[in-house]
């Protein structure tokens, strides 16, 4: 295992996990907190959209999806607004129309034969360095949105409604969080791919939840099981050959099950 | 000056109707009871007061001016404190929500908020738990925090949504002595459904139920004799009350109308 840090692509693969893992520990906690799990996973699968326009157009693949990423965030945070009824049923569709806009495009893509499973369970052997910029960037923006705005948004995520009556501009920050967790989504798949992305943005949140009394101790905590959960399955990736994502999200559930019996020991 | 004037307010929610031709005048250091039956639209006529909702028809004046422009004025403690338990945040971060004005630090909380913070939670009674998770409190004991949350902000006035509805008879009767201290200073308003609770502390009463009736009861122990208890009125006291007397929404008859969702 030792020598195999010296391969570059390695290298990559650890200081990719380990960014991704603390940007999803500290958004994580926010989608979990303001029960955006499933708006989370609408826009992860929509993402696809931008990634198969990016293929056809000859686009970097980053820049499509989190372009369309975006977009389908901005079309959340407005739905929310406006049709608060059938949220569900509009999630379920762009969820499912961004996949298919995603699909055609590569399907008209010519000669491109896009492995469509690195996208959708990861594909962590194959970061470059540019990928590794875009996601140490990432952090930095979160990690500088959430110091800095630290209180307007705990207030908007314990209660929404009072955070209004302080003046809080309420809307700019759910709307924030969801473009945050949108760009989350989009580093997240190169590392677990978009249909494990939400596993790794609930479970390790989940555990730290227990263990927190107050929302930044949830990220730090989120961000170092993340963190932890990744390395151990990057190993079982490379030691075994299987598949990054699918070890990633195999270990997480592992370590859930373990801190469930722990906790219901005590 | 008033502290709130509410002049011929209506409201709707699309069409259907909630609040007719509702006319208040709240004085200052007033202890406001809004009674009436579930749907009579008591928080609708409450999220107006805090402009959360704007009038179809009418006006609702804070001070004299919009409710938007006097919300640092009024502390809110909101009905349903029991949602979110699991949420990890200390006692003392959700008070710090409450606090408005002052410079803000770039990070963290300044040393004066939590000091006000600590202040607010100690006039609930509540500073021995400041470093509490809020999910582990009692019922009773997180209606205080967020009464301390409301007191934060310094209010003139301090509106509160059904505060004793999922609290024990000891945790209610704390929370209304609690209130009774703090309208030494200012303005009270509740909702509730405890109504023979409520009258023992409240000097004006508004019984909401699309229309408004109000009532001075300042001088309820001179009109009405109790039953025996001088601090309890039984329903049947409070109907006459409230019911049948000085009512123009309603003629006798109605008066059974008005009560009949009450058990």
């Amino acid at each position: 295992m030792i020598e195999a840090l010296h391969f570059a692509f390695v290298q990559h693969a650890l200081i990719a996990g380990v960014l991704v893992s603390l940007a999803a520990g500290i958004i994580g906690s926010l989608i979990v907190v303001n029960r955006m799990v499933f708006l989370a996973g609408g826009i992860a699968h929509a993402s696809y959209g931008g990634i198969g326009m990016a293929v056809f157009f000859g686009l970097p693949i980053f820049l499509g999806a989190s372009v369309f990423a975006m977009l389908a965030a901005l079309l959340v945070a407005t739905l929310t607004l406006h049709k608060r009824h059938h949220l569900d049923t509009f999630i379920g569709l762009i969820w499912a129309v961004g996949m298919a806009i995603g699909v055609v495009f590569t399907d008209l893509t010519p000669g491109y034969n896009v492995d469509l499973m690195s996208y959708l369970f990861g594909s962590i052997l194959a970061v470059s360095t540019s990928d590794l910029y875009f996601m140490g960037a990432l952090l930095a923006l979160i990690v500088l949105v959430v110091v800095f705005w630290y209180r307007p948004i705990l207030a908007v995520s314990y209660d929404n409604e009072y955070a209004k009556l302080r003046g809080i501009p309420v809307r700019f920050f759910y709307t924030l969080i969801l473009v945050l967790s949108a760009l989350t989504v989009v580093i997240a798949i190169k590392v677990v791919g978009l249909i494990l992305v939400i596993a790794m943005l609930t479970i390790p949140v989940y555990i730290a939840e227990k263990l927190s009394s107050s929302l930044w101790q949830m990220m730090l905590y989120s961000g170092a099981f993340a963190t932890l959960f990744t390395l151990i399955g990057l190993w079982f990736s490379y030691t075994y050959n299987l598949t990054s994502g699918a070890s990633i999200i195999l270990v997480s559930a592992t370590g859930l099950g373990l801190f469930l019996i722990a906790r219901r020991g005590r | 000056m008033a502290v709130i004037e509410i002049n011929n307010l209506s409201f709707a929610y699309e069409k259907e109707s909630v609040l007719e031709n509702i006319n208040l005048t709240v004085e200052p250091l007033d202890f406001l009871a809004i009674i009436g039956p579930n749907g009579g639209g008591k928080s609708t006529l409450l999220k107006l007061i805090l402009g959360l909702l704007k009038p179809t028809k009418g006006t609702v004046r804070v001070f004299g001016e919009p409710p938007s422009k006097q919300l640092p004025h009024i502390g809110y403690v909101p009905q349903n404190t029991n949602v979110n338990t699991d949420f990890p945040i200390k006692v003392i971060e959700v008070v710090l929500i409450g606090h408005v004005g002052g410079k803000k630090p770039l990070f963290g909380y300044g040393k004066d908020e939590v000091s006000c913070a600590m202040g607010a939670l100690k006039q609930v009674g509540m500073e021995a738990y400041a470093n509490a998770r809020i999910g582990d409190l009692s019922g009773g004991q997180r209606q205080r925090v967020m009464i301390a949350r409301a007191l934060c902000a310094h209010p003139k006035i301090l509106i509160l949504d059904e505060p004793t509805s999922s609290i024990d008879i000891q945790g209610q009767k704390e929370i209304y002595a609690l209130l009774k201290t703090l309208n030494k200073t200012m303005t009270v308003i509740v909702v509730s459904h405890d109504i023979s609770v409520i009258l023992e502390y409240a000097n004006k009463a508004a019984h909401v139920n699309k229309r408004l009736a109000f009532h001075d009861i300042s001088d309820k122990r001179q009109t009405f004799h109790t039953h025996g208890n001088q601090d309890h009125f039984c329903e049947v006291e409070l109907l006459q009350m409230l019911g049948a007397e000085n009512c123009e929404a309603c003629t006798n008859d109605q008066t059974n109308a008005v009560w009949k969702d009450k058990p």
